[in-house]
């Protein structure tokens, strides 16, 4: 599971989509979202948006 | 009706029932939440394989390595004990050898709001009384953990004599005088029904410790044992030394309880909607769905069930468009959500339109667990 920056919201935050191992986007969230908040504490780094 | 009153006692009535202090409140007696596990929004069946896994609403399972047992909703299809029908079912997938940091646990966390009556952490804390039924395959000692948020921590043993046969547990934890406990939105008391801990985060039984511990030193491991099972249901923790039966609340009730920390919704036949909105671009809306219940706090994520093509809008002609992209969280606050449906053409900005699914079994769903 990864997580990559996804979009940005229309107010100017940055959304990003967790990628689970199936390769499937099944959650989308913001900076705030516990989860990620514990992902990025250990050391990860979220991938660059699509092109 | 025959009934014995008895100053030591207390009451008795003609079914041999004692009632042997005086009754909790009724209204908000238990609290925990989804305690008869009747609520499954996310649907969960399955191995455990993330550590902080949400399976039945409000309980969480966690697993320090991963896959090692599954949970489900009424898992082996056992007989639940009088008057329930459903369980949570654990089910060792593994004969797994505990390493000192290692834990294996289910666990409900409280809202502060709901705990703050009992006054923990100070002179005049409550006692309270935590009950449940478990089945289990294995015999012996089981442990568990009431405690505030990481620490401090009241490791509890339970007994369990005949396998496979439902038991009723009574545990009575005098209020702690000491330590710190939200009051408010946050954790304010963790429950853990310990499947296997290792020693690091186990403690001795039957006393208030300021260390973290999930379970009681030398409880049985279930996740030590390939195939051992524990089901668990009726789970309450009230106010007072004296378990009283389980609290009944009507389902809408319990839902509602359940949707301040999770919600999902699953239109359920193709065509059906989530929300009206409004495309602001060619290629994208923003879809507002109105939550329940005011949720705990505003969620920061969106889930859904990860593929496109499940999701449409509706273009200016009232035409589905067929989503290019999984639809995506925009912002939220705690009673209104709006999200994002992305196409590759066909909208036009400033006109109305609605989310729907093209996938009976799509949905959205929006998290605000503790």
């Amino acid at each position: 599971m990864i997580y990559k920056i996804h979009s940005t919201n229309l107010d100017g935050k940055t959304i990003y989509a967790r990628i689970d191992d199936d390769g499937l986007c099944r959650l989308t969230c913001t900076e705030d979202y516990p989860e990620l908040k514990s992902w990025l504490e250990e050391g990860n780094t979220p991938e660059p948006a699509d092109q | 009706m025959t009934m014995t009153l008895d100053g030591t006692s207390g009451v008795t009535f003609n079914d041999t029932s004692l009632q042997g202090a005086a009754a909790s409140p009724y209204v908000l007696k238990n609290r925990i939440i989804n305690g008869d596990m009747r609520i499954n929004q996310r649907g969960w069946t399955g191995t455990v394989v993330t550590d902080g896994t949400y399976t039945l609403d409000r309980f969480i399972a966690f697993t320090s390595v991963a896959s090692k047992y599954s949970v489900s909703q009424n898992a082996g299809s056992v007989t639940p004990p009088t008057g329930f029908s459903n369980y949570l079912g654990v089910t060792s997938l593994a004969a797994t050898t505990l390493a000192a940091g290692d834990y294996y646990m289910i666990t409900q966390y409280i809202e502060g709001y709901n705990i703050a009556d009992l006054a923990w952490g100070t002179a005049n804390a409550k006692t309270v009384t935590l009950s449940f039924q478990v089945y289990s395959s294995l015999t012996g000692t089981f442990g568990g953990v009431v405690g505030g948020n990481s620490n401090p921590a009241y490791p509890f043993t339970y007994t369990i004599s005949t396998a496979n046969t439902w038991t009723t547990i009574s545990i009575t934890v005098a209020g702690p005088t000491t330590g710190t406990f939200n009051s408010t939105t946050g954790r304010g008391m963790n429950i853990h029904f310990g499947l296997g801990v290792g020693s690091t985060y186990s403690g001795t039984a039957g006393a208030w410790s300021s260390n973290t511990y999930y379970s009681a030193t030398g409880a049985t491991s279930v996740v030590g044992t390939n195939g051992a099972t524990l089901y668990i249901t009726g789970v309450q923790l009230e106010i007072g030394s004296t378990a009283t039966p389980f609290e009944r609340r009507l389902y809408n009730q319990e839902l509602a309880n359940c949707q301040r920390y999770y919600y999902r919704t699953t239109p359920a036949f193709v065509g059906g909607r989530f929300g009206m909105g409004q495309a602001y671009s060619t290629t994208a809306s923003i879809i507002l769905t109105q939550f329940p219940v005011p949720m705990r706090i505003a969620p920061t994520a969106l889930e859904q069930n990860g593929t496109a093509n499940n999701y449409s809008t509706l273009s200016n002609t009232g035409s589905g468009v067929t989503c290019s992209a999984v639809p995506s969280f925009n912002q939220c606050t705690n009673v209104l959500s709006e999200t994002v449906f992305t196409v590759a053409s066909g909208l036009t900005a400033g006109n109305a339109t609605v989310g729907l699914v093209l996938n009976a079994n799509a949905y959205l769903g929006w998290s605000a667990e503790l």
